[in-house]
C-alpha cells in the first residue's frame, strides 16, 4: 500500500519529504491548516515559526468565535466533571455538536451526589431549532426556553431581562417554570458551544451567569465545537502566547484573525504554499486555491489537487498521543486504539524539518 | 570537556567566604581545581561575580490558568513582543519559549511553578517541557477536593490520608504540595463569599485549619522535602495581617512555607482603613523559625493576576483592567481567576509596593525569606532585576518614594529601614535557601558535585543592569547565554518526586473516579512518554 504520492504517482516516502521540502524551501509564506494532536500542532507550528509562514486550523471559522468569547469577554466556567457532580439545573444553550452528545446523555443517566443533590432538570434555550438540536433536547427531556420569531442572542437577551425582573415586551415559553427551578438550584451551568452562536450571543450567555452569580452561584460548561481545534488553540497559546489565527514575521509571532486568515491568504494571493492536514480522514481541501499544495492526510489515495500527498495517522486511533478532550476539559494521553504503519504528522514534519536547507532539528 | 572561569569573585556563601577563585566544571558538574590538568575551554571573567544559577520557588510560568490569561489577553502580548528587555511590564502572552529565555538571561536556571491542579497536570507538564534551557519543578495543589475533604470529615486514618497525598505527588510529577485558601474553593461552589482560618466548608463541617494543619502534617509524615507550602485566607483583604499571623502561628514546630506574604500585610488604619503590618508580621517570621515565606513584591504597572484562589480572584472582578475576567469552578483543586490589573503609583499601590519591602528588609534572616513576585500576581518576573536593586540600595528605594504616595508611605517604616542586601545575601536568598527548601542538593551552590549552573554577571554601579543582563550562564556546564543573549538552547527536566503508589489507594482512586466522573482512572493519568522529549523528568531522591 502506498503512503505517499507526487502528483497521482505513488513514491516513497523519503521522495515526497525531499520534495516536499523543496517547495516549503522556497516559499516566501506557507500557510498551514492544522488538524493533529498536541504534538503533530507543536511540530507544524514550529516549522511555520521557521519558515515564517501563518497557521490556522481547520474548523478556524467556528474556533475564531470561541476564542473570540475570551479575548473580548471572558466569563465564569465550570469543567464537565463539576457540572456532573454538583449541578441540578443544566440548560443548553442552541445547538451542542453531535461529538457532545453521549456526554451530555451520561450526566443524564447519572445523580448529582455535590452541592443540592437534586433530580437533574434540563432546559434548552434555542432560537431557530435545528433537527440536531431537537432530536438531543427531547432525548433529554429538555424543557424548550423560546420566544416567537426570537434568534438565540434575543432570546438570551429576554430570558436575562426577565431574569432581573425587567418588564419587556417579548416573552420566552416555561420561563415561569425555569425560574421556579432556580430557586432551588445551587448550581446552574449552562452548556454552549461555538455552534451555539454568534460571539454576541455567548457575550450575553455570560452577562446573564454574572447576573446570576450577584447573589448566588452558576455557572457555564463551554464544549468546544471540536476538540481537537481547541487542542490546537491551547497548545498555540503556550508556543507563541497567541491562540490562531496567528503568523510569523521576521520569526516573531502575531496575532490577527483578519490578517492570517489562511483562506483569504489563499484567495489574495499573499500565500505561495498550502501545507493541508486532514488526520480525520475523508475529507478534501478546500476548493479554490491556485497555489501548491502539501496534503498530510489519513488517506489512501492521492489527494486531488495536490503536488505531494503524505499519509498520515491519527493520535488515538493509529499511534499514541496527546488530545485534547471535552470528557475532562483539558488534555488526555490517548493510545493507539488500532495501532498503524501510518506516521505521526509531528514525524513527518520532522523529518520535513531535516530536509531543508540547513538541517536543523525542530524545537519540538 | 574542562572548563575554567578565572578572575572572577565567587559568591558561594554555602562554601565559605567571598573571594576570587577559578570555577572549574568537567562533563556538567561542579569540579574542585584538578591538578595539572589545562581546561578545554577558559572564560575571563575578571570584574564579574560568579554565582549558582538561581532558583525561583514560586512563579506561575505553565498549566491552565496561565493559558487562559494568554487566551484572554492576546494585546498585552503583541504591544509588548517587540521590546521585552525594556519592559518589565505585562508579559501576560509570553509563550514557553520566552519564558525559559528571558529567566536564563538574568542567570535563573530553576523555576517553580507553584499551582498545578492534580487534573489538569498532563498540561502543566506539556506546557513546563515546552520552556527551553532551565529545570522546572511544580507543587500540586490539594485540599479543596471532595477526595481530601470527604477523609478529613469521616476522620479517616492518617495513613490514608499519607497514601492519598503520595499518589497525588507521585501521579502528577511533583515536588511537592500546596494549599490554595484551603477549603475556600469549595465552599465558594456553595456560594460562601468570605472564608477564614476557622470557618468551616459546608457539607464537610472541616475547618480551613484542620486542612492546613492535616496536610501539613501528612507532607512531614512523608518526607517531602519541601514543606506545605500555603496560600493563606483573606488575599489582598485589608485586615489580612490577623489571618497570616494566626497561620504563622499555627505551625506548632512543624515546617510550613507561606506565600507572597505581601498580599497578607495589611492592616485596618488610616483613613482609608489600608495599612502595613508589615512590621509586625516581619516580627512573627522572626521568631518562629518553622516558618519559611516570599514576598510577592508589588511593582508599578500593567499585569494580570493568576490565581487558583477562585472566590478571591471573584471577588476582584471589579477591579480588572482591562475589564475582562476568567474565573473558572474547577474539579476539585483546579480552576481559579484571571483578572487583569494595573498596579498604580497611588495610595493602594504604593502602599503594596511598601509593605513587601518592609518585609524583604526587615526579617533578619535571608534563609526564610524568598524573593518573588509571585510571577504575575504582583508583577512579571522581568521586574527582579529593578527589585534587586531597591533591595541592594536604600538610595534606589529613596528615589523611587518621592514619585509615590506620600501618606501611604508615611504608614509604613520603610523610610527608617536603611539595610541594603549585600551579594552574599542575595545568593543566599535567590540560591542556596531556595535549594535546601525544595530539597534539591545538587544546585544553589558552587561546591564540587554540584550541576554547573552557574551565574556570571558584570559588576557595575547600574545594579538592575547587572541582574538583567548576565555576561555569561550555564546550565548543566552548558554555556547557554553570553552578554544578556541566549547563545544556546538546551532543554531542561522538570524536577519530581516519585513516591511508591500504595496498591489500596490506586484501588480506591480508580473506584473514585468511575463512580464519580463515569470515567477510567487513565483519563486522569499520563505515561511520560505522553510528554515526547527524551527523559522529561527528573526524580529527586531526598
Ligand atoms: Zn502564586
Amino acid at each position: 500500500m502506498s503512503v505517499a504520492w507526487i502528483g497521482s504517482q505513488p513514491v516513497p516516502l523519503t521522495d515526497a519529504v525531499r520534495n516536499a521540502a523543496k517547495l516549503l524551501a522556497s516559499s516566501r509564506c506557507p500557510v498551514f491548516t492544522l488538524d493533529a494532536d498536541v504534538h503533530g500542532t507543536r511540530s507544524a507550528i514550529a516549522l511555520a515559526e521557521r519558515l515564517g509562514g501563518a497557521y490556522d486550523h481547520a474548523a478556524g471559522d467556528l474556533l475564531a468565535k470561541e476564542v473570540a468569547l475570551f479575548t473580548d469577554h471572558g466569563g465564569m466556567f465550570t469543567t464537565p466533571g463539576e457540572a456532573r457532580r454538583r449541578s441540578s439545573l443544566i440548560v443548553i444553550v442552541g445547538e451542542i455538536p453531535v461529538a457532545h452528545h453521549e456526554l451530555l446523555r451520561a450526566w443524564a443517566d447519572s445523580q448529582p451526589d455535590l452541592g443540592d443533590r437534586q433530580k437533574r432538570s434540563w432546559f434548552h434555550i434555542d432560537g431557530t431549532e435545528t433537527a440536531e438540536a431537537g432530536k438531543l433536547a427531547r432525548k433529554l427531556k429538555a424543557i424548550s426556553l423560546r420566544g416567537e420569531v426570537l434568534s438565540l442572542p434575543a432570546a438570551l437577551g429576554v430570558l436575562r431581562a426577565g431574569l432581573q425582573g425587567q418588564r419587556i415586551a417579548a416573552s420566552l415559553t416555561n420561563i415561569d417554570r425555569f425560574k421556579k427551578a432556580l430557586t432551588t438550584a445551587q448550581f446552574p451551568v449552562f452548556v454552549f458551544s461555538g455552534t451555539s452562536g454568534e460571539t454576541a450571543g455567548l457575550v450575553m450567555l455570560q452577562g446573564l451567569i454574572a447576573d446570576l452569580n450577584k447573589t448566588g452561584r452558576a455557572s457555564s460548561v463551554f464544549l468546544p465545537a471540536d476538540d481537537d481545534a481547541w487542542g490546537t488553540a491551547l497548545t498555540s497559546l503556550w508556543m507563541t502566547g497567541f491562540p490562531p489565527r496567528t503568523g510569523f514575521s521576521n520569526s516573531l509571532p502575531s496575532y490577527d484573525p483578519g490578517r492570517w486568515d489562511i483562506q483569504r491568504m489563499i484567495r489574495d494571493k499573499e500565500a505561495d504554499l498550502h501545507v493541508w492536514m486532514s488526520t480525520r480522514g475523508g475529507e478534501t481541501p478546500p476548493r479554490g486555491g491556485k497555489i501548491p499544495l502539501i496534503s498530510l492526510s489519513k488517506t489512501n489515495a492521492p489527494t486531488s489537487g495536490a503536488k505531494i500527498t503524505i499519509s498520515v495517522g491519527k493520535a488515538g486511533i493509529d499511534h499514541d498521543g496527546v488530545s485534547y478532550s471535552s470528557r475532562t476539559g483539558t488534555f488526555r494521553a490517548v493510545q493507539a486504539a488500532q495501532p498503524s504503519q501510518l506516521p505521526s504528522v509531528s514525524s513527518i514534519i520532522g523529518q520535513l524539518a531535516e530536509a531543508l536547507p540547513g538541517k536543523k532539528a525542530l524545537p519540538c | 570537556m574542562l572548563i575554567r572561569l578565572t578572575g572572577g569573585e565567587v559568591v558561594d556563601p554555602v562554601n565559605g567566604a567571598t573571594a576570587k577563585r577559578d570555577v572549574w566544571i568537567r562533563d556538567g558538574l561542579l569540579v574542585d581545581a584538578p591538578k595539572g590538568a589545562t581546561a578545554d575551554e577558559t572564560h575571563d571573567v575578571s570584574g564579574c561575580i560568579v554565582m549558582a544559577g538561581a532558583i525561583d520557588i514560586h512563579s506561575h510560568i505553565g498549566g491552565g490558568n496561565v493559558n487562559t490569561a494568554r487566551l484572554l489577553l492576546p494585546e498585552h502580548h503583541r504591544s509588548h513582543l517587540p521590546r521585552p528587555a525594556n519592559t518589565p511590564l505585562s508579559n501576560a502572552g509570553w509563550s514557553t519559549f520566552q519564558t525559559g529565555t528571558l529567566y536564563a538571561q538574568m542567570g535563573f536556571t530553576t523555576v517553580v511553578e507553584p499551582a498545578m491542579a492534580p487534573y489538569t497536570a498532563l498540561h502543566t507538564h506539556l506546557e513546563l517541557a515546552d520552556i527551553p534551557i532551565i529545570d522546572k519543578a511544580t507543587l500540586a495543589i490539594l485540599g479543596n477536593d471532595d477526595f481530601t475533604l470527604s477523609l478529613l470529615r469521616d476522620s479517616k486514618s492518617k495513613a490514608m490520608l499519607d497514601d492519598y497525598v503520595a499518589w497525588v505527588i507521585g501521579s502528577t510529577r511533583a515536588l511537592g504540595v500546596k494549599v490554595i485558601n484551603a477549603g475556600a474553593a469549595a465552599a465558594f461552589k456553595e456560594n460562601v463569599r468570605s472564608f477564614s482560618l476557622d470557618d468551616t466548608v459546608p457539607e464537610y463541617g472541616v475547618s480551613s485549619r484542620k486542612i492546613v494543619k492535616s496536610l501539613q502534617a501528612s507532607v512531614t509524615r512523608l518526607d517531602v522535602p519541601h514543606p506545605l507550602h500555603v496560600h493563606a485566607n483573606n488575599l489582598g483583604i485589608a485586615g489580612s495581617a490577623d489571618t497570616a499571623a494566626a497561620t504563622i502561628a499555627a505551625t506548632e514546630g512543624v515546617p510550613l512555607h507561606l506565600a507572597h506574604l505581601q498580599f497578607y500585610g495589611y492592616g485596618t488604619e488610616g483613613k482609608r482603613k489600608f495599612s502595613s503590618e508589615a512590621a509586625r508580621l516581619a516580627e512573627a517570621v522572626n521568631a518562629n523559625p518553622d516558618v519559611t515565606i516570599d514576598i510577592g513584591q508589588v511593582m508599578f504597572g500593567q499585569t494580570v493576576t493568576i490565581s487558583s484562589d477562585v472566590m478571591r480572584q471573584f471577588s476582584a472582578i471589579g477591579n480588572a483592567s482591562p475589564k475582562k475576567t476568567v474565573i473558572l469552578d474547577g474539579d476539585g483543586n483546579g480552576g481559579g481567576g484571571i483578572v487583569p490589573y494595573r498596579y498604580k503609583q497611588d495610595y493602594y499601590g504604593s502602599l503594596q509596593w511598601a509593605v513587601g519591602l518592609e518585609l524583604f528588609l526587615l526579617i533578619t534572616d535571608p534563609w526564610r525569606v524568598y524573593f518573588t513576585t509571585d510571577h504575575p500576581n504582583g508583577a512579571p518576573f522581568t521586574a527582579y532585576p529593578e527589585l534587586f536593586e531597591l533591595l541592594m540600595s536604600s538610595n534606589a528605594r529613596d528615589a523611587k518614594s518621592t514619585e509615590l504616595n506620600a501618606t501611604a508611605l508615611g504608614l509604613t517604616t520603610l523610610a527608617s529601614v536603611r539595610r541594603e542586601y549585600t551579594l552574599e545575601e542575595i545568593a543566599i536568598m535567590t540560591r542556596a535557601a531556595p535549594a535546601k527548601l525544595l530539597g534539591l542538593k545538587d544546585r544553589g551552590h558552587l561546591g564540587a558535585g554540584g550541576i554547573a549552573d552557574i551565574a556570571v554577571y558584570r559588576k557595575g554601579r547600574d545594579i538592575a543592569k547587572m541582574f538583567r543582563e548576565a555576561a555569561l550562564v550555564f546550565k548543566n556546564g552548558d554555556l547557554v547565554v553570553k552578554n544578556g543573549k541566549v547563545t544556546h538552547y538546551r532543554w531542561g527536566k522538570t524536577l519530581r518526586l516519585n513516591p511508591p503508589p500504595d496498591k489500596a489507594m490506586v484501588k480506591r482512586m480508580q473506584a473514585y473516579h468511575e463512580e464519580r466522573y463515569g470515567l477510567s482512572l487513565d483519563w486522569f493519568t499520563f505515561p511520560d512518554s505522553a510528554i515526547q522529549r527524551p527523559d522529561p523528568f527528573a526524580e529527586v531522591v531526598s
